[in-house]
């Protein structure tokens, strides 16, 4: 919510003054409010129009009393025109200061953007103020007449940006008739992680529905192979797009929150417990129920009962064959009733689980590392690069395109003493 | 939930401004000498998507940037230039692309700033100060001193100068003796004649961030609460008692002054700077050590002696689950849920704390122990043997009980080494516990580790042959020792495992799980005794019945079925008698007879010895019920839980149900009732065995 907006401005004799500002009295003082002002603008103005050293960019000040943030983007126009050469001004908002400020930097930016230029292509700001004012100015209350050719007082201009984008997000407000001024908060995302080949991406909404046509060639041939199981090695291979391509494509996805990213499933594959079980446990927010509606198949709902001790057994050390026939011995026939891939996904989406991975480490190699010597025999054995403990089977499977017992027999090959390899699960 | 490590990329330096009566604002020292925003990271990309802004910004920046130093980039950043028109270009006088003049006003806020949060964000900077302003009565010292008259003739003199004049003495008074020693009655005179002249009316010690535009507010925050206030409150002392910022800030602008005369290069100048002034010299140490995420100690050299005050950030120094995506900052963090699977109820306890955390020194016990020898205080003695005595093995409670140190000195200096960063507190270690490799290790640091694994333990299998063991499935952690005799080392070991995040520990959760079988006996239980108390209340009236509310002992299924047979006859002839008498009762009645007629015609639980297995046909439709707290069971589910006490034929057993079942609420690690309980562990687990079957146990960090 925007607390304040206002516009001030230098004035060669008065020095900085509040020419117009919503809600009235927000800034300073106005005659028929008798509501005190949000911030002290004699403290704050020495931020607010700052010296020029200053000017020409992004300025943000927290009140004294740390209740407010002041932002704002002061601009000097120079120019022999004016009056001490210079005509500066300053378009801001005030928020709480709690508030994510983020948003709001675009705005302030396009206010002063779209008013010096308005400024320089017809004296918007400068005439105004003559208009209205006199040519001392008046100060505080401006705006009033509107003047001629259809133009707006900067007061209500301004009550009506604030309101817009506060109640719509958004604003497109004409100034005049050669300018509008288009504004939209935009929610702040997070830099999406880095996809790498052995991510299976998994939809988060039906993209299929939403595509269409005018999108992104590559992203379209991307998305049609999107299906929850395929990595993106695969996914790349399939829609006849370049890793790095598909890459990028799906990073855009994963920017949206459209797409998860997971591992790859293998039955061999060994997943364990995070803390986030007991969530599943306790079927906070109905997850077992959620749970039992995308894993059961065939014969009907498996119990919550059932479907919790499936979850909570899984453990380091022991793999998901292990992990079946543990169940199946105990007189519980999993795969007839609940499909292990999806249950498995289930519950690393839910943090319920993590995938234990595998690694293969080199001890000459390290020891090579960690004296500082170059990286032993460039160029040759593909797979050395992989034995210092930060690349796990995955990696080499995609990367290589190996299968997991050929990576086996190929790490048997290497030139290295008995017993240096040592293969460790994190 | 961490707080973002502070780093060189987002705390870009550190800067002293003050403000004096008549001189105005000066900007007296900062450090790194070169400042640069890394332009670029996160403010660009805003400025690029808005070709219209960019454009527009663009020439104002150079106006701004411009003045009179064309190719900044060409030129010796540590020289000085002279403009064509005959301006002298000096290096410090332009900090962060800024003039350090400007910044110096910007910077020295009104008094409503004073002791409170100034934020100033100058795209990309973000200045975070704490300002300080002399006290209203224009005084800094709060009890002496009453000079300071009015500002009278001062303004006629000659403004150069006198500052040129009284600069240069100081200066050299600076140079000649130590600060320390600087309290004669000359200087002091002369301080006088300054005062006179012009004071210090506030100083502002800047911290200058250029945060990622997401981690503002924590950077923020972070620096705020432990930095800026913190140091700026030390100044503030070191001021109030004896000038100290004052006068050090005298010295540094009349170095400053005669370096821009000698045209001095600026590197040589703040090496000078730093060695003459301990206020640089703090500034200096601040940086250096907090960007590097350290503890930085600083020495003030007061006259009324030196100060020492300590600053950091706080690090972490455990998460409880993995970090989502590549958060390289928690990488090697000890992963644990100890510290947060903790009701309200137990940190309120001390006394659980002390149970379940044993002290791990993060570094070598010599080291820490020589640390606290070199700086003596009182509590230097009794510190060096909370030292000796704490053991990664041993909890807090056990060390208070060797009878040298109380349990509160442990608690306090606990906590004074962990806060400096010198241990942590873990569960203490155990050779029957279980041990995994963490999740969270950080990989990277395995070339050197296990180079530094080798030094520590030559004779223990190499660092991944150990970690693989660890990570196949996992077993007690005696398992892995060769022998008894080789049990100590095999726990220091772990020990250096658990401090570099290599390892943590494998802990059970438990819940209770109630059998379709006890559902059914509790269900079946209570309907009954419905029945029986309806009947109670009509048999008071018609006969005396056989008996108020027959005490329920022993629950064997017989019973049931004698007390349910001798009852169930009596309520229907009742039942027959009360509808002929009164019509509107009857209908009461045909309902309740309805209801011990179907109650009569189920099947009667039977109690075996196991009812995990039991598939009676009447238990059909039912699915076993967790009970997610025990401890906090009420209604039908603390009858389940007695009902299932009821099932353990020892005495023993029964009894510890009771005891124990406040630990079945899948936060408690069972691995730490022993301790909690003092019990044997063995002796724990053998009850819990034969628990287990109506335990729902889940094993993670």
């Amino acid at each position: 919510m925007i607390q304040g907006i206002f516009y001030a401005r230098f004035f060669p004799q008065e020095g900085p003054k509040v020419v117009a500002q919503s809600p009235a009295g927000c800034i300073t003082p106005v005659e028929n409010s008798n509501k005190p002002p949000l911030i002290d603008f004699d403290v704050l103005q020495e931020y607010i129009i700052p010296r020029q050293a200053f000017c020409n960019r992004y300025l943000t000040i927290n009140t004294p009393d740390g209740k407010y943030a002041v932002l704002g983007y002061p601009v000097v126009i120079p120019h022999t025109k004016y009056l001490r050469n210079e005509f500066i001004f300053n378009f801001g908002l005030v928020l709480d200061a709690d508030e994510d400020q983020m948003p709001y930097e675009r705005v302030v930016r396009r206010l002063a953007s779209t008013f010096s230029e308005m400024e320089k292509q017809n004296e918007y700001l400068s005439q105004n103020e003559g208009r209205d004012c006199g040519p001392l100015g008046c100060g505080i209350g401006g705006g009033g007449g509107g003047g001629g050719g259809g133009r707006r007082p900067i007061d209500s201009l301004l009550q009506i940006v604030k309101e817009d984008l506060d109640n719509y997000g958004e604003c497109m407000i004409p100034v005049d008739e050669a300018n509008t001024i288009n504004m939209k908060l935009f929610p702040h995302h997070l830099q999406p992680p880095v996809v790498k080949g052995w991510h299976v991406p998994v939809p988060k909404t039906k993209l299929t529905e939403i595509v269409d046509p005018t999108w992104d060639l590559t992203l379209q041939k991307v998305i049609s192979h999107i299906d929850g199981v395929s990595d993106v090695r695969r996914i790349a291979h399939a829609a006849n797009v370049s890793l790095d391509l598909a890459k990028t494509a799906l990073r855009h996805l994963l920017y949206y929150d459209t797409i998860l990213l997971l591992d790859m499933f293998f039955f061999g594959a060994c997943y364990a417990l995070r803390p986030g079980i007991h969530d599943f446990i306790g079927n906070v927010d109905g997850m077992v129920d959620e749970c039992a509606a995308y894993v059961s198949h065939g014969r009907g709902r498996v119990s919550n009962y059932h479907l919790t001790k499936l979850m909570s057994t899984f453990v380091q050390g022991r793999t998901i064959m292990e992990w079946l026939k543990g169940h199946q011995d105990s007189g519980f026939e999993v795969l007839r009733y609940v499909d292990v891939r999806r249950f498995v996904q289930f519950g690393i989406i839910k943090g319920c689980l993590y995938r234990v991975h595998k690694y293969v480490v080199s001890k000459q190699y390290l020891a090579a590392l960690a004296s500082g010597q170059s990286r032993p025999t460039m160029g040759g054995d593909p797979l050395q690069k992989y034995t210092d403990g930060c690349h796990h089977f995955e990696q080499i499977i995609t990367e290589q395109n190996l299968t997991e017992s050929e990576i086996m027999e190929k790490l048997k090959a290497l030139p290295v003493p008995k017993g240096d390899l040592t293969v460790l699960y994190q | 939930m961490a707080t973002p490590f502070v780093t060189t990329d987002n705390f870009l330096a550190i800067a002293l401004v003050i403000n004096r009566s008549r001189d105005g604002p000066a900007f007296v020292f900062h450090y790194p000498p070169h400042v640069q925003p890394s332009s670029g990271t996160s403010q660009a990309p805003v400025d690029f998507e808005d070709i219209l802004l960019e454009r527009l910004s663009q020439p104002g920046h150079q106006d701004v940037d411009d003045d009179g130093a064309p190719s900044r980039q060409a030129r010796n950043p540590e020289d000085h230039y002279f403009t064509e028109s005959g301006t002298q270009i000096v290096p410090w006088e332009r900090v962060a692309g800024f003039p350090s003049r400007d910044l110096a006003g910007i910077l020295t806020p009104a008094r409503s700033y004073h002791k409170r949060l100034f934020q100033l964000s100058l795209d990309p900077l973000y200045c975070v100060s704490y300002p300080i302003h002399v006290p209203e009565n224009g005084k800094w010292k709060k009890p002496k001193k009453t000079t300071k008259s009015s500002k009278r003739s001062a303004y006629t003199d000659d403004l150069t100068a006198s500052q040129e004049q009284d600069g240069s003495t100081t200066g050299k008074t600076a140079e000649q003796q130590p600060p320390k020693e600087k309290d004669g009655k000359k200087d002091g005179k002369k301080d006088e004649d300054d005062e006179k002249r012009s004071s210090m009316t506030m100083f502002n010690l800047v911290f200058i961030l250029n945060p990622k535009s997401n981690e503002v507010k924590e950077v923020v925050e972070a620096v705020y609460e432990h930095l800026v206030k913190k140091v700026s409150k030390a100044f503030k002392y070191s001021q109030q008692h004896s000038e100290f910022v004052w006068k050090e800030s005298k010295r540094i602008l009349v170095a400053k002054d005669k370096a821009r005369e000698e045209r001095k290069k600026m590197n040589v100048l703040w090496k000078e700077i730093l060695q003459s002034s301990s206020l640089a010299a703090a500034m200096h140490d601040i940086y250096e050590g907090v960007s590097q995420n350290r503890i930085a100690t600083l020495h003030l050299e007061t006259a009324a002696g030196l100060l020492t005050p300590s600053v950091q950030i706080p690090v972490p120094f455990y998460v409880d689950d993995l970090p989502q995506g590549e958060a390289p900052a928690q990488r090697g963090l000890w992963i644990t849920t100890a510290n947060t699977f903790m009701s309200q109820d137990a940190l309120e306890e001390p006394s659980f704390l002390d149970r379940n955390f044993a002290l791990l020194l993060l570094d070598d016990e010599k080291k820490i122990i020589s640390e606290l020898q070199a700086d003596p205080d009182p509590t230097t003695a009794s510190m060096v043997e909370f030292v000796r005595l704490s053991k990664p093995t041993m909890s807090f409670y056990q060390v208070g009980q060797s009878n040298i140190l109380t349990v509160g000195q442990v608690r306090k200096y606990a906590q004074h080494f962990i806060f400096w960063r010198r241990a942590i507190a873990i569960p203490p270690l155990h050779a029957r516990d279980q041990y995994i490799g963490s999740p969270n290790a950080d990989y990277t640091q395995l070339p050197q580790d296990t180079l530094e694994w080798q030094r520590a333990f030559p004779l223990a299998p190499p660092l991944p042959n150990f970690l693989a063991e660890l990570s196949q499935c996992p077993r007690p952690y005696k398992h892995f020792s060769p022998s008894k005799a080789h049990r100590p080392t095999y726990l220091l070991m772990l020990a250096w495992l658990m401090r570099r995040g290599w390892v943590t520990q494998l802990c059970t959760f438990a819940y209770v799980v109630v059998w379709p079988e006890i559902l059914y006996e509790v269900d079946y239980e209570m309907e009954a005794e419905e029945l029986r108390a309806a009947a109670d209340a009509d048999g008071a009236r018609s006969e005396d019945s056989s008996g108020a509310a027959p005490p329920r002992t022993s629950e064997s299924s017989e019973d049931h079925s004698g007390t349910d047979g001798s009852h169930v006859p009596t309520m229907t002839e009742q039942a027959a008698e009360k509808a002929r008498l009164e019509r509107i009762a009857s209908k009461a009645h045909r309902e309740a007879a309805e209801k011990a007629t179907a109650h009569a015609r189920k099947a009667v639980p039977i109690a075996t010895a196991h009812p995990s297995v039991n598939d009676h046909a009447h238990l059909a439709g039912l699915t076993p019920h967790i009970i997610l707290d025990a401890k906090k069971a009420t209604g039908k589910e603390s009858r389940y839980l007695s009902a299932i006490a009821r099932r353990f034929t020892d005495d023993k057993l029964r009894t510890a149900w009771q005891q124990l079942s406040k630990y079945f609420d899948g936060q408690c690690a069972l691995e730490r009732i022993a301790l909690q309980e003092e019990m044997k562990r063995k002796e724990v687990w053998n009850m819990l065995t034969a628990m287990s079957e109506h335990l729902l146990c889940t094993r993670h960090w």
